[in-house]
């Protein structure tokens, strides 16, 4: 994958989720700050020091990998002051900081154990006391819970967030799952087809994205496109009343908006209606337009009703590009 | 609940058999005193072969000599050999076939005639019935051997290890010594008994090239004709250290990474 004009500026002592779809280039932006892969041009700091250059095992860049990447050859506790020993840490002192960090982790009882008995979700734990073993400026995490069990997956995330806060440690954390990067990014940076689109707090993704493809990825298929002529948003033989100038215009709304009533003036029929547990998506066709709404399970219409759809003024959000970027909404749609 | 498998001991014991056929027969004539056709057992055993070898104080010599050869040439070849097969196995030259067909080459042409065309740049450069004109003459074919050997130990598992120990602040030699080393140790032991066993029973290049430096093939070959017995007793001087090192081979191989 090749990166092109990526700008992230990550402050100190933050969590930040880098999201995207697979291919968007998000390991090899995390690879390239690690020293992994090589950049032909531009800038890296990282706390006013120049990396460019330098050799990754001199960045003090840790890494946690999508796979944990333990040696098998070293039980719990040499895994984790592996990087003490290749500092040339005395033996009594790296084991004493591993048995810290392994407590941390909630590992104390497995310091003995050899790797290979171990879940992957212990395995994933192992690798992060490791990355913090040698006390990094910068904690790179690629996917960590990708390959841990669903289950346990709420446990490693807290846990990341506990120690990231305690620490005050700068982290760069990627994934390809939205909630998780809102739930785990302080701020989240979406990136697609290698460039980082918008880098904001999880919120304003959700609720303000800057483009289309924002709009998508953040799970909002909800594009109005058309012209606001005094005051109404005009969208084929619709009218929704709306703030802002008049021209052509975007606006988006997130499914779990939009409000479903027997009664209004805008009428859809229920196309499509799946039970997704916590709630049931609808898909409403009304005239050229499709909507996706997300309502209660419980007051969830029958495939085939004709409803009444209400889009809140306040909830529609006024995108900044009228006609978007339609390359990258295309790459997403793939 | 195992599986029964019908063929396991017919092949294990055929395997056995094929090896230890040749030993007892290396044994039978080591320690046969008086052997007359055309019986197939020796009429008397003793230990006049043994003795004639232990006597002549060659067989010590060439012992000593063929160890320090093998272990060094060995020792070298890893350390050249393990930059080549990663190049070679990680794709890193545009063009690997020049590289392939310098390493094909000494394994292609006969050692006496590698040899041979050693021998006159040894002799200018004092190098030529020396220990290390021997090693450097043996290198010449222990080198390809061990370089294609180590090819398998070079892939993505090796390379994810290796990234790991980056980033966990390992520069080059700690990761050599304890990644990289220890997570190929099956290959590396594999590569390093057959270089072991190339050069220690090399007779060619030992021959045109440090003739005057007694080595275990060079000190045996004369006593085949002439005194077989004497010949499968420094033959069984010969086979020691071999198992050692299978031994030791085997034993590092058998550690998980």
């Amino acid at each position: 994958m090749i990166l092109r004009r990526v700008s992230l500026e990550v402050p100190s002592g933050s969590r930040t989720a880098l999201v995207g779809p697979s291919g968007a280039g998000k390991t090899t932006l995390l690879r390239a700050i690690a020293g992994l892969e090589p950049i032909e041009g531009g800038r890296l700091d990282l706390g006013g020091h120049h990396l460019n250059g330098v050799p990754p095992h001199k960045r003090r860049v840790a890494f946690v990998f999508q796979e944990p990447r333990l040696l098998p050859n070293f039980d719990v506790i040499d895994n984790v002051a592996f990087g003490l020993r290749a500092a040339g840490g005395r033996r009594g002192e790296r084991r004493a900081r591993a048995a810290e960090l392994l407590n941390e982790v909630g590992l104390a009882a497995l310091a003995g154990r050899c790797v290979q008995g171990l879940s992957t979700g212990e395995q994933q734990r192992v690798a992060l006391a490791r990355a913090l073993c040698s006390g990094p400026d910068l904690l790179l995490l690629d996917e960590p819970l990708a390959a841990v069990d669903p289950n346990r997956r709420e446990g490693l995330r807290r846990l990341i967030v506990k120690i990231q806060e305690q620490r005050a440690l700068t982290t760069i954390l990627v994934t390809h799952d939205r909630a998780e990067a809102a739930e785990l990014g302080q701020r989240v940076a979406l990136m697609l087809e290698g460039r980082i689109i918008q880098h904001d707090e999880p919120e304003t993704l959700f609720e303000r994205p800057a483009s289309p493809a924002v709009a998508r990825f953040f799970g909002t298929p909800n594009l109005l496109r058309g012209h606001v002529i005094a005051g109404l948003l005009q969208v084929g033989d619709l009218a929704l009343p709306v703030e802002g100038a008049d021209g052509e215009a975007a606006f988006v709304i997130r499914p779990e908006r939009i409000r479903i009533r027997e009664q209004g003036s805008l009428r859809a029929e229920v196309r499509e209606a799946a039970y997704l547990g916590s709630h049931v998506r609808l898909k409403l066709h009304c005239n050229q337009l499709v909507l996706e709404a997300h309502v209660p399970s419980d007051e969830a219409p029958s495939v085939g009703m004709e409803v009444g759809v209400e889009l809140p003024e306040e909830y529609l959000w006024r995108l900044s590009e009228a006609t978007g970027e339609p390359a990258l909404a295309e790459a997403w749609d793939r | 609940m195992s599986k029964r498998r019908p063929f396991t001991w017919p092949i294990a014991t055929t395997a056995v058999a094929l090896f230890a056929f040749p030993l007892a027969a290396l044994l039978v004539q080591a320690f046969g005193d008086e052997w007359r056709y055309p019986a197939l057992l020796p009429q008397r055993f003793g230990l006049r072969g043994i003795h004639a070898a232990v006597a002549s104080g060659a067989a010590g010599e060439a012992l000593t000599n063929s160890a320090e050869i093998a272990l060094a040439t060995t020792a070298l070849a890893l350390v050249l050999g393990w930059p080549a097969a990663r190049a070679l196995a990680e794709r890193r030259l545009r063009r690997p076939g020049p590289l392939l067909l310098l390493l094909a080459l000494p394994l292609l042409v006969p050692t006496y005639a590698t040899g041979t065309g050693l021998t006159t740049w040894f002799i200018q450069l004092g190098l030529a019935d020396s220990v290390a004109g021997l090693v450097l003459a043996h290198l010449t074919v222990v080198l390809p051997y061990v370089a294609l050997l180590l090819l398998p130990a070079f892939g993505p598992g090796l390379r994810d290890l290796e990234e790991m120990a980056m980033t966990t602040g390992a520069g080059p030699l700690r990761r050599l010594i304890h990644v990289s080393v220890p997570a190929s140790r099956a290959t590396v032991a594999a590569a390093a008994l057959l270089g072991f066993l190339v050069s220690w029973s090399q007779y060619g290049l030992s021959l045109s090239v440090g003739g005057g430096i007694p080595t275990l093939p060079i000190v045996m070959l004369p006593f085949v004709r002439n005194d077989p017995e004497v010949a499968a007793a420094i033959a069984l001087f010969f086979l020691a250290p071999v198992f050692l090192a299978l031994l030791a081979a085997s034993r590092a191989g058998r550690r998980v990474l």
